[in-house]
């Protein structure tokens, strides 16, 4: 990075910190923070909107619909979330693939699963293979911000369900009493009324999206925990930096960074739950109590 | 009396389940009339109140109001309204004042008065704010408009509901028990409001325990007992000279002060 960096072994002290700390892979480790925050700034309006979706599918009044709904928002109960982040973005994957060959080459007749393996035309691959790497990595992310969304929609569409029930009857029945349509119940009090009681469930959610970013590194993607470890490790003096294992440090670093952000995060929700409170007029124990957990 | 019917029941039925609630009520509030109806917990007069405004569905009989009557499809516990537009539209020209206020918790007390107006009747927005106005001064609450439900006494809550209601200028006003759940203070700021209306000649189904008030402002009184209308008629004699046993223990249980007379 510097240009007194250019010969390393003969670099000491700080100065050969700094040149350490700006390498080329250092840089990546820094931009794979962004990476984890890009992950939770994508995911988690996708998921809430997959959330809100499954939701309202759930308690629609037309059956095929709520079945849907129902199927979606309980199918991650019971499986461990681990398995469906390895499972869906393969499945996706798959699926993308499959379409694609079925329109891009007809003309092969030979099936796509043969034995163990998933073979489909050249032209379908996603992403082609002559494609540069930067397409690779960002469908890799792509794929992962996709599963995330599936995977926190489902909780979070349990956690709305909750909330759209825990709306008090009187103020719904009153509002049919003046004369509301569903249409207009849904709009101007089930949904301002429902946020109160989703906001803990919530606020639960995003903790747990925000520990479950780690597994980006399962999906293949280079996240921070990643590097972590690359860069941390013992390097011996093939490298230009050697240095004994150091993965404490590495792994220390990103502790202080996922618990400030936690922080953060916790005084963002403090914040919101406060207006919201303070917009209904209530104590902040009427709401304790509505913590619907995912 | 010739002015018209706004609310005509006739052998209103009502099942919940295996209880019979309501066996056969009639009922009829003309222009201007207030109704009270009375009769101890349990005798099925939110029920009956309910049936009116159709958050209820009553299994059997004729609902009219102002001459047009509710059509329905199916028959006993499977009927239901035929025609939601209907439903609709009946609903916006009877307004609700409930026990519990049931202010929406979300808006301000402006916000409620204003909302079915706006979003049911379609109504400008600015004319309606400016009528809330209005009716919050005439409640006696107009410096509360910008606060929320929860901060209000219940007194201030159910005056702001009897505004919301009036909002909808409806052909009636329908009160369930609207000073039930008031301190003895707070009822009386309520009671005054009621009286008022029914002094303007609104045309008024009201359920309550308060006795006095069904006395003052009642120009028909029914009694309701087990689901059937025991006795009814003018304040004076229902509440004078009680021809039933019935009615004898209730307002005697109620309100000796009222009965022994
Ligand atoms: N949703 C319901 N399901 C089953 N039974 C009900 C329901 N609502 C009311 N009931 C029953 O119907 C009967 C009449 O109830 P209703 O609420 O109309 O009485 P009420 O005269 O208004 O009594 P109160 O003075 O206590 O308000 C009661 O026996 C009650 O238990
Ligand atoms: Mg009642």
């Amino acid at each position: 990075m510097f240009e007194f960096c250019v010969e390393p072994s003969q670099l000491q002290g700080l100065t050969w910190l700094s040149c350490y700390l700006t390498t080329g892979k250092h840089m990546a480790f820094y931009t794979s923070f962004g990476t984890v925050l890009l992950l939770l700034a994508l995911t988690a309006p996708t998921a809430l909107l997959f959330g809100f979706c499954g939701a309202v599918a759930s308690r629609s009044a037309i059956a095929p619909l709520r079945w849907i709904g129902r199927t979606y928002v309980a199918m991650v109960r019971g499986v461990p979330d681990i398995v469906f982040f390895l499972f869906v973005p393969i499945a996706l994957d798959q699926g993308f693939e499959y379409i694609r060959h079925m329109a891009l080459c007809p003309e092969v007749t030979e099936p796509i699963r043969r034995g163990n393996d998933f073979v489909v035309c050249t032209a379908a691959k996603l992403p082609l293979n002559a494609d540069p790497q930067w397409m690779h990595e960002t469908y890799g992310f792509l794929l992962a911000v996709l599963s995330f969304a599936i995977v926190f929609g489902a909780f979070a569409g349990n956690t709305l369900r909750g909330a759209f029930e825990a709306v008090p009857k009187a103020q719904i029945e009153t509002a049919q009493a003046y004369g509301m349509t569903s249409r207009q119940l849904f709009w101007r009090i089930l949904l301002p009324q429902m946020w109160i009681y989703a906001l803990p469930g919530l606020s639960n959610l995003w903790a747990i999206l925000t520990k479950a970013t780690p597994l980006l590194f399962l999906l293949g993607v280079e996240d921070i925990v990643y590097w972590a470890r690359e860069l941390g490790s013992m390097k011996t003096s093939a490298f230009s930096y050697p240095h004994p294992n150091w993965q404490l440090w590495y792994f220390l670093g990103l502790l202080v960074f996922y618990l400030l952000l936690t922080w953060v995060s916790d005084r963002a929700f403090a914040r919101l739950m406060a207006r919201f409170n303070l917009g209904q007029g209530r104590t902040g124990s009427d709401t304790a109590a509505a913590g619907v957990g995912r | 009396m010739t002015s018209t019917s706004v609310i005509t029941l006739r052998q209103v039925r009502k099942n919940y389940g295996a209880l019979e609630v309501l066996k056969g009520i009639n009922l009829e509030a003309r222009e201007g009339e207030v109704i009270s109806l009375i009769g101890s917990s349990g005798s099925g007069k939110s029920t009956l109140l309910r049936c009116i405004n159709l958050l209820e569905t009553c299994h059997d009989g004729v609902i009219e109001f102002c001459g047009e009557p509710v059509r329905w499809q199916g028959s006993g516990v499977t009927r239901q309204p035929a025609d939601k537009a209907q439903v609709i539209r009946m609903r916006t020209q009877l307004s609700m004042v409930f026990q519990q206020f049931n202010l929406w918790a979300h808006m301000t007390i402006l916000g409620n008065v204003i909302e079915a107006p706006v979003t049911v009747l379609g109504r400008d927005r600015n004319a309606a704010v400016e009528e809330a106005l209005a009716l919050l001064d005439k409640v006696g609450i107009a410096d509360k408009a910008e606060a929320y439900p929860a901060q209000l006494s219940g007194g201030q809550q159910q005056r702001a509901a009897i505004a919301r209601a009036l909002a909808m200028k409806p052909k009636a006003l329908l009160f369930d028990e609207p000073t039930s759940a008031l301190d003895p203070e707070l009822e009386q700021e309520v009671v005054k409001v009621i009286q008022q209306l029914a002094a303007e000649g609104r045309t008024m189904v009201l359920v309550t325990h308060d006795m006095k008030l069904a006395h003052d402002v009642s120009s028909h009184v029914i009694f309701l007992n087990q689901g059937v209308v025991e006795e009814e008629g003018p304040p004076d004699a229902v509440f004078g000279s009680p021809k039933t046993d019935r009615l004898r223990q209730f307002l005697h249980a109620t309100s000796p002060a009222v009965a022994g007379a």
